[in-house]
């Protein structure tokens, strides 16, 4: 289809067309140009150019105008395979993928940071929480209430004092998160079987973990306590926890699943309208649109490559998950595979929708921003949906991440299948098909 | 000097002609305030629960009613998927606990026995069953401890059991007596905020300079790195105030967020840290090649450091240790010191003058930094 050789004129780096005039397909043509002026990085650079409707000229300027052209190749192999105008623009996108290290460094490098930052550096455990201790009484009962606290970790004695102002400022200062008061007649009044009053003051600044030390400060003296008087009857009600899908309450693998989804849509979107728009930038894309082929099957030709370099992502983040923090996989592998697939389409076409809305890479990465954050924000990855308002309750219905997550979570940790998930499966699917035809449909309008 | 504010004002006028630039510079911060303020809920209310009573006796309805008197549960309404399933009696038709656990439908389920009212009532312990969703861990963990508490409350209140602690421990929360959370949240997110957006926007004007070319024109003219880099820092550091005081104002209107100390603190440790989020920009901005990898740049250093090594959302001595180390170069953290400070704590400068030292510091290193690649390309004299 494509003759083999081609004249280049090395002066003004235009080639005339009218050589092609055979050319009634379109097809891909790669040339080769060895830069003559140093053997410097640039040593080959390839341009790729679109070959147009039959008796229409187009030039396409080499990037180096002394540049000589030499062996120009055909992909006579793939031609044979996939003879069709589809399949070569599928190639053609791939290739522009692949040669571009700046898109590779991008599908690689913010998820693996991302995974491993999120996955590391939040933790709610609370361990060693420091803990100030005035002990007025000094006895027996006191030491040993005091190594109780810290007996299982969750605190530890930073300082002892010797008296109250100074564990409140302590406290006041932030340097200790907890402050225990023993008073003089704690031994007295135990041994008379009175109850003795112990004073704790807790920073409260950060509300959370201030909750889980009342509620570990509570229970352990409470046992404590019980264990002193071996008269008393145990209590009437025992409650016996079991924790479902995380016995070990390993906060990562709350994270993972979550970040997993976040970090897909931020790739998925990103990559997939910088794709559209760097050819808005270049030019190229008029080129594109002068092509024979359909919008449908420019924008389909974009979508194939990004969505297999995108299931490698998929794969990459859900090995990191497996490897590094040891997360469980319940469920079935295909249906994973099978909805984030989906998932990607969703991805990538709320990456096209902006492309097509955007004019330039500036606005586009803005407003992703824009986007983004409300995405993440309402999807359950960090903060749990049932403690939101009931509004961003509702809101986060809409949003695709927080069904991608359920969908995650459920797989991974619960290993439950579709006839759990059917409706978050659906909910994506309606996602895909939506945002799709929008960014199909603003594509074409861009044609005329 | 004169050249560092005509500079600035070069900056402000090319600013304020970029609209999409300019209502996003406001719009943004607004609307993540907005967004983190309000979803960063950390401790869940309203927690799904599923009771099966097998035993239905007069105090086994009273055990589920304590526990839905904390108004921390609430029973299981099918929040996932309300239109589809606007069953009333879901509860009534489970069989399997888990079941409802596995669907989402529960957080929590709690099991009582058939003989509880009746072991009960002979005095032998009984032994309630809680299954617990262990995919939300400190969730899990709270949800655990709040249903333990509970039980202990009713055993006391309900006359059951006499007071069995010997001990009691009177525990007063101090600075945030009624935990609540947008009151650790939101002072933090101010943090995330002025990191983020004031650092982008430099980062994009400063790459702009390079993609356009202008630049070339600065490095032929007079001016030096340093003029330029001050005049562009100072206008990019009004815009930061603006943002620093829209985002002030607007949570003192919805979360009634006021200041415990007097403002100084605040007010010096506000410009330093601005100043140390555009220098931050300025140094992404001389470094990278184009836009795109300036926002990457910013969001992927600024936003996550931010986000995960500044104890935004848990404490920095949860970090474990070589992650550790990073957080105490992140600006974000001994900003969130100041602002926790000023707007909970209370302590003043005794509390924050090292987070103002270490702010000033981070802000010097970053300025050199981008002096000296800047100095590289620019010619001498």
């Amino acid at each position: 289809m494509v003759s083999d050789a081609l004249s280049f004129d090395t002066s003004t780096g235009y080639f005339d067309y009218a050589q092609y005039k055979s050319v009634q397909r379109c097809a891909v043509i790669e040339f080769r140009l060895r830069s003559t002026a140093a053997k410097s990085r640039f040593n080959y650079r390839v341009v790729e150019v679109l070959s147009v409707v039959s008796g229409q000229l187009i030039t396409a300027q080499c990037p180096m105008p002394n540049a000589q052209c030499t062996n120009i190749t055909t992909m006579k192999s793939i031609k044979r395979l996939f003879n069709s105008r589809f399949w070569s623009l599928v190639i053609k996108e791939f290739h522009q993928i692949l040669r571009s290290k700046e898109t590779l460094v991008l599908l690689i490098i913010p998820p693996t940071i991302q995974m491993l930052l999120y996955g590391f550096a939040l933790n709610p455990d609370v361990h060693y929480l420091k803990l100030g201790v005035v002990d007025y009484a000094n006895t027996y009962e006191s030491r040993e209430l005091v190594s109780t606290l810290t007996g299982n970790q969750v605190f530890t004695v930073d300082q002892y004092l010797f008296n109250t102002e100074d564990l409140g400022e302590e406290v006041r200062r932030g340097k200790i998160t907890a402050g225990l008061v023993i008073p003089p007649d704690f031994q007295s009044n135990l041994s008379t079987d009175q109850s003795a009053e112990v004073q704790v003051l807790v920073d409260a600044v950060d509300a959370n973990t201030a909750g889980i030390a009342q509620g570990y400060l509570n229970q352990i003296i409470g046992q404590f306590s019980q264990g002193l008087s071996s008269n008393q009857a145990p209590p009437l009600i025992n409650t016996q926890t079991i924790f479902l899908y995380n016995p070990g309450l390993a906060s990562s693998w709350f994270f993972v699943p979550g970040v997993l989804g976040l970090v897909l849509t931020l790739i998925s979107s990103l990559v997939s309208s910088v794709t559209v728009v760097r050819e808005k930038d270049t030019g190229t894309l008029e080129q594109l649109l002068m092509t024979p082929a359909e919008a449908w099957e420019i924008l389909l030709a974009k979508i194939v490559p990004l969505f297999v370099l995108l299931m490698g992502d998929v794969i990459l983040a859900l090995s990191l998950g497996r490897l590094v923090f040891k997360v469980p996989f319940r469920g079935s592998l295909v249906l994973f595979l099978g909805l984030s697939g989906l998932y990607l389409f969703v991805g990538i076409g709320i990456g096209i929708m902006l492309a097509t809305v955007c004019r330039t890479q500036q606005q586009v990465v803005l407003t992703s921003f824009f986007i983004n954050l409300p995405l993440i924000q309402l999807s359950g990855a960090i903060s749990p949906i049932e403690s939101m308002p009931i509004v961003f309750k509702y809101l986060s219905l809409l949003n695709p991440l927080r069904h991608y997550i359920a969908i995650v979570r459920g797989i991974l940790l619960k290993g439950v299948g579709l006839e759990v998930l059917w409706l978050n499966a659906i909910a994506l699917l309606l996602f895909a098909i939506v945002l799709l035809s929008i960014s199909i449909n603003n594509f074409r309008r861009q044609l005329s | 000097m004169k050249r560092i504010l005509s500079q600035c004002q070069k900056e402000l006028a090319q600013f304020r002609r970029d609209r999409l630039t300019l209502a996003l510079a406001f719009l943004l911060p607004l609307m993540s305030l907005i967004i983190f303020g309000f979803v960063i809920r950390l401790e869940s209310k309203n927690i799904p629960l599923f009771v099966q009573d097998f035993d239905n006796s007069p105090l086994s309805r009273a055990y589920t009613e304590r526990l839905f008197a904390t108004n921390q549960f609430e029973p299981i309404n099918n929040f996932s998927f309300p239109i589809l399933n606007s069953n009333k009696n879901l509860q009534s038709q489970i069989s399997n606990p888990q079941d409802v656990i596995d669907k989402g439908l529960a957080k929590a389920a709690v099991v009582i026995p058939p003989d509880f009212s009746s072991r009960i009532k002979s005095d032998l312990p009984s032994t309630v069953q809680i299954l617990v969703d262990g995919t939300d861990v400190n969730n899990a963990r709270i949800i655990k401890n709040s249903i333990q508490a509970t039980t202990r409350f009713f055993l006391r209140n309900s006359g059951l059991q006499s007071s069995t602690d010997e001990i009691i421990a009177r525990i007063r929360l101090w600075f945030n007596p009624g935990r609540k959370e947008s009151l650790y949240i939101v002072p933090g997110v101010f943090a995330v905020i002025l990191w983020i957006f004031p650092s982008l926007i430099t980062a994009i004007a400063m790459v702009r300079e390079k993609e356009k070319g202008t630049i070339l024109q600065v490095y032929a003219s007079s001016l030096s790195a340093e003029e330029l880099l001050l005049g562009k820092a100072l206008a990019y550091l009004l815009i930061g105030i603006i943002q620093a005081l829209l985002i002030m104002v607007i949570s003192l209107i919805i979360w009634q967020l006021t200041l415990v100390i007097e403002p100084t603190p605040l007010i010096i440790g506000t410009l330093i840290f601005l100043t140390d989020s555009i220098m931050f920009g300025l140094f992404i901005g001389v470094r990278v090649a184009n836009q795109n990898s300036a926002v990457q740049a910013v969001s992927l250093l600024g936003f996550l450091t931010a986000l995960l090594l500044s104890g935004f959302i848990y404490p920095i001595s949860n970090i474990p240790f070589p992650l550790s180390l990073f957080s105490a170069i992140v600006p974000a953290r001994y900003y969130i010191n100041i602002t926790r400070d000023a707007y909970v704590r209370g302590t003043g400068w005794p509390g924050v003058w090292l987070s103002i030292i270490m702010l000033s510091l981070l802000g010097f290193l970053l300025f050199n930094a981008a002096r000296k690649v800047l100095k590289r390309m620019q010619l001498s004299d």
